[in-house]
């Protein structure tokens, strides 16, 4: 096992995952077995980091929101009532403390880490590598606000639908729409070369 | 094929607002087959479709990773059941299962690692009926090194460590899954240093009054 993790998307399972095992480990969590809770932790873990990282960028917040996340569904198992899907109700545990972890901290949150990257000003001219082209983009989406960023990610690694977003943020899906439509054409915007070069 | 429903709105606004999740086959079969048909008629929006698809895909690749893990989550529920276990009245549950209230104790998310070792060498050492509480089995006497594990050691890896260090297993696994061996005296710090070279060991320290202090 490796405790460093980097959640893949596999299409067809992320962000579709009311699977049959799911529900199995998440009946041995209700039993209070600790297998199962480390099984469905298992699950789970690398996909709410990521979504996690992607929202917060600090690795320090996402280990204390992720572990906060995840014994919140050991804890409070029983409230889960089956309304949504499992991931649904997690990702939205996870979401709400995000947030609340972010009003804690009380400050921008946006762009903290910029001076770490590469400007996305420099060579115009240089033809970018696909390594350069993930750097623009991370840069370009540490510029968006936390919600526009949660929904891009969720959308396009989970694989989510729009009112399973929804669900997730507790707002309207015609917000989920609005906020993805501005995010995406944000980052386009700031992409510009790079996304054309691939094309 | 399916019945397309008219737009209720602009066409291109919907289909624009709707292009992420036709990308990734999240929409209604009615939404689906509306979107489809305005592509299929509208170039500027096929246009804004491939764009759009090339930034999925690259969101979708983005290496975003992290260094945490279940050991921490781990040493978490272990420090709640540590904290439970020395309530004195704490009843022996199983060793795979925790009741809400051990859990529900917790303070920290993470004691430090070497905080841990101190508290659970000095409670080897002094108070050995604080693990009774955990259901072990009764205090032996003689440990005079303590071991923890990876938690994803194997049993064959504990077994064959054991076996090629002469270490008979005198008490554990402890709440925080650590163990109190006995290491023949003559080669006891080697054998440590052995141990502290293994993968499978967090950690190995010995056990008495000199060590701790």
């Amino acid at each position: 096992m490796s405790d460093g993790t980097v959640a893949h998307r596999q299409t067809g399972e992320i962000g579709n995952v009311a699977t049959p095992e799911d529900l199995r480990l998440f009946a041995g969590v209700r039993a209070r077995e600790l297998d199962a809770f480390e099984a469905l932790y298992r699950l789970y873990h690398p996909r709410l980091a990521r979504f996690l990282l992607n929202l917060l960028h600090r690795p320090q917040l996402v280990e204390e929101v992720l572990n906060d996340t995840l014994f919140v569904v050991w804890e409070r198992s029983d409230t889960f009532r089956g309304a949504s899907k499992l991931s649904t109700w997690i990702f939205a545990i996870a979401y709400r403390k995000a947030m609340k972890a972010l009003r804690r901290l009380d400050e921008p949150v946006e762009d903290h880490d910029a001076d770490m990257r590469p400007s996305d000003g420099d060579a115009p001219d240089a033809r970018l590598g696909r390594h350069r082209t993930q750097e623009a983009l991370l840069a370009a989406l540490a510029k968006l606000s936390p919600d526009h960023r949660t929904v891009v990610d969720l959308t396009y690694f989970h694989e989510m639908g729009y009112r399973e977003i929804a669900a997730i943020m507790d707002c309207p899906v015609d917000t989920v729409k609005t906020r993805m439509f501005h995010a995406r054409r944000h980052l386009r915007r700031l992409m510009d070369g790079d996304l054309a070069d691939w094309l | 094929m399916a019945r397309i429903l008219p737009f209720t709105t602009d066409p291109h606004r919907e289909t624009r607002d709707l292009m992420p999740w036709l990308i990734t086959g999240r929409l209604e079969p009615e939404e689906q087959a509306r979107v489809e048909a305005h592509l299929a008629a509208c170039e500027e929006c096929s246009r804004e479709l491939a764009g759009e698809r090339a930034l999925a895909s690259e969101v979708a690749e983005l290496p975003i990773a992290t260094g945490i893990g279940w050991a921490a989550m781990r040493d978490r529920l272990d420090t709640a059941a540590r904290q439970a276990a020395s309530i004195p009245a704490a009843p022996p549950p199983g060793r795979r299962r925790f009741t809400m209230r051990q859990i529900g104790t917790v303070l920290a998310a993470q004691a430090a690692l070497l905080a841990a070792t101190v508290t659970i060498a000095l409670r080897v050492e002094a108070p050995m009926a604080s693990y009774h509480a955990l259901g072990s089995a009764p205090a032996a006497t003689g440990g005079n090194a303590i071991v923890m594990f990876r938690p994803d050691a194997r049993e064959s890896d504990i077994s064959r460590l054991l076996k090629a260090n002469d270490a008979r297993l005198v008490d554990g696994p402890t709440a925080a899954n650590a163990y109190v061996l006995h290491l023949p005296e003559a080669g006891r710090t080697q054998a440590l240093d052995r141990l502290r070279g293994d993968a499978a060991v967090v950690l190995a320290e010995p056990l008495d009054a000199a060590a701790l202090r």
